[in-house]
């Protein structure tokens, strides 16, 4: 359950501030936040000129913030081959520090997942040298949109935790919630935006949370469908019905924010010199866990859609104690085979009446 | 401040020392690294893999199969399977190839202390035991009797034959089979599981390891519980495609495990709680 009361330390910021505040950020930081463009497109957008972008914080972002940690396609090394040898160069990109504003709890919830799974194992230096520098400053939904379903998922629709400052919107202002380390450098630089919060915000804040909480359109039953994935009760005609219908198109991993599956490849750019790419992947393509000579250890489809879903609902329960499906619907509105994750929960909660 | 991170997937250069052609598709390349600093500091255990670069040709894991009681080198035996692996197949001696590792989870050789090995290969899987095999010989009072059973699908096919010589000579009880046999070959033709027929192996105090392909390994399986050979004393490696390593691109996934960071070696007790292909009925 998200947390109903405000964090301890709290301001409010005037939404005649907000752009104010922004531009002070802006001066020290790249500033990204979700940005209408001219299509109507809401998008996470790197922001050059505050006073022309139409910055929108409630209707969901269609990206998410893992393109900005892990691009669709970086280049990790340039290699070249002489009679020296087979050498191999670090890519030189510079990542400047980057404030991320506006980031709604489902996507907050994926930059703590994407957190732990690149440094679980080892520390995964591309991803962390763009996490090194970003400020995370979240803002809580009091409108959840019709596909999501982060109530169901525990990451919203209110932050418990994980950013540095969490917005509320409370009409003319948002109260401002003090988070982690950076969150609370911000508030003491630019100390003049904000004023002390009364309980009456307080109390403010708790009332949209319960609003909020009271205006999701979809009951999807997340819980029920991870314990039946882990008492392996889903019935294998679900994950064969389902597969039949997925298109392979790989829109649902690449919109997921907490899909960072990737492959690396190189790229022969001339005799004695190439780059290595890493690259998002989807483990539903059936090439995911092909073997050189074509052998393949995962049933194509049917295996590989019941990798899916068994990853984010079961193994990272066993892993991190929560799913890692985070509710924010983008699979659903992408997804024209109806094979997304909502789906998937339906079927395997029917499959067991 | 921001902390310096070790680049966990930049190779280094190892050169091609020297190449032992096995038969016609798998050949071992001894490697050294070239900075020799490092070379002579990096230690691995049996069971591991690196991640091997070919220019142009990106990255596959391939299984260690020297022993870590013989420093100096690494050796990579391959069969060549893809575009990587062919490549390989091109490189001469003093050639440079790019190597990260080692990774997973290798052999529990403190287990295997005092007792008896059975070995069962197939193929290219003799690779990764031969890591062991070697290991076991080389610390020769640790361990009790070695038993290598192996199966080639020709007699021209059959690799490694220099080690199974040597092996013989060191006493190890080695046991040859062909899918089908050519002129000349007297031996056993068959499966591998056939060479277990008048087997003295006293399961209780012996442990297998087992690496070859799928049919073979699920035959072998259905034999030695047949003979009284718990789960818990079955021990195999896992052959995934993979893409990191590390446990994070998650290609070599095997329901829920990761063959990677998990594996490769796994007992059986532990593979008969997940639902993999090698598995299968």
């Amino acid at each position: 359950m998200p947390h109903a009361t405000a964090m301890a330390d709290t301001h409010l910021l005037k939404k005649d501030h907000l752009k104010g505040f922004l531009r002070k950020l802006a001066k020290e930081y790249r500033l990204v936040a979700p940005v209408r463009n001219r299509h109507g497109d809401v998008l996470f957008t790197v922001i050059d000129d505050l006073d022309s972008a139409e910055i929108e914080l409630v209707e969901p972002p269609q990206n998410s913030l893992k393109q900005f940690f892990l691009p669709q396609q970086e280049r990790l090394y340039t290699y070249t081959i002489s009679p020296e040898g087979y050498d191999f160069r670090p890519a030189q990109t510079s990542i400047p520090p980057t404030v991320y504003f506006g980031v709604h709890p489902c996507d907050l919830y994926a930059m703590l997942y994407m957190d732990v799974v690149f440094s679980r194992q080892q520390r995964d230096s591309f991803y962390l040298r763009r996490r090194q520098g970003s400020v995370l400053i979240g803002i809580n939904c009091n409108t959840p949109s019709p596909n999501c379903f982060c109530n169901a998922t525990g990451s919203g629709p209110f932050l418990e935790m994980g950013s540095d400052l969490q917005l509320t919107d409370l009409g003319d202002r948002f109260l401002v919630e003090i988070g982690r380390a950076p969150g609370h450098s911000l508030v003491k630089r630019w100390e003049g935006f904000f004023t002390p919060s009364t309980d009456k915000d307080r109390a403010a804040h708790y009332q949209t949370f319960l609003e909020a909480r009271g205006r999701f359109s979809r009951q999807v039953h997340v819980e029920q469908a991870i314990r039946q994935l882990e008492a392996g009760t889903v019935p294998d005609e679900v994950f064969a019905e389902l597969s039949l219908r997925c298109q392979d198109c790989g829109g649902c991993a690449y919109l997921c924010p907490t899909c960072t599956c990737f492959t690396i490849s190189d790229q022969q750019l001339d005799a004695n010199s190439g780059q290595r790419l890493r690259s998002w992947d989807a483990c539903t393509f059936a090439g995911f866990t092909g073997m050189a000579g074509g052998h393949n250890p995962v049933q194509a489809k049917t295996g590989a859609i019941r990798q899916r879903f068994t990853h984010k609902l079961r193994d990272d329960v066993r892993l991190n104690g929560r799913p890692s499906c985070v509710g924010c619907g983008r699979c659903v509105s992408i997804c024209f085979g109806g094979t997304d994750i909502v789906r998937f929960v339906e079927r395997a909660c029917q499959g067991s009446i | 401040m921001p902390q310096t991170i070790i680049d966990i997937y930049l190779p280094r250069q190892a050169k091609v020392e020297q190449i032992v052609v096995e038969n016609s598709h798998i050949s071992t390349f001894i490697l050294a690294f070239s900075d020799k600093q490092y070379n002579d500091t990096f230690r691995y255990q049996p069971g591991q893999f690196m991640m091997v670069s070919m220019p142009h040709c990106g990255e596959a894991p391939i299984s260690i199969s020297s022993t870590p009681t013989r420093t100096g080198t690494i050796h990579l035996s391959v069969r060549k399977a893809g575009k990587l692996t062919n490549g390989m197949h091109g490189l001469r001696v003093g050639d440079t190839i790019g190597l990260r590792g080692p990774y997973g989870r290798p052999f529990p050789m403190r287990q295997l202390t005092d007792r008896d090995l059975l070995f069962v290969a197939g193929g290219i899987g003799l690779a990764p035991l031969r890591a062991v095999i070697n290991n076991c010989l080389d610390q020769r009072d640790q361990f009790g009797a070695i038993t290598v059973l192996y199966g080639s699908r020709t007699p021209s096919d059959i690799a490694f034959q220099d080690d199974l010589t040597l092996w013989k000579k060191q006493g190890v009880d080695c046991r040859l089979t062909v899918d089908v046999a050519e002129a000349g070959w007297d031996g056993a033709v068959g499966l591998v599981t056939s060479l277990m027929d008048d087997l003295t192996t006293e399961p209780s105090q012996s442990t297998s390891l087992i690496c070859g392909p799928p049919l073979m390994f699920r035959a072998v399986l259905g034999r030695l519980t047949s003979i009284g050979f718990v789960d818990e004393h079955i021990l195999t490696t896992m052959e995934r495609h993979m893409k990191c390593g590390v446990g994070i691109c998650r290609h070599c996934h095997m329901d829920g495990k990761l063959a990677c960071v998990d594996g490769p070696v796994f007992s059986l007790a532990e593979l008969r709680k997940l639902t993999i292909m090698e598995l299968a009925e």
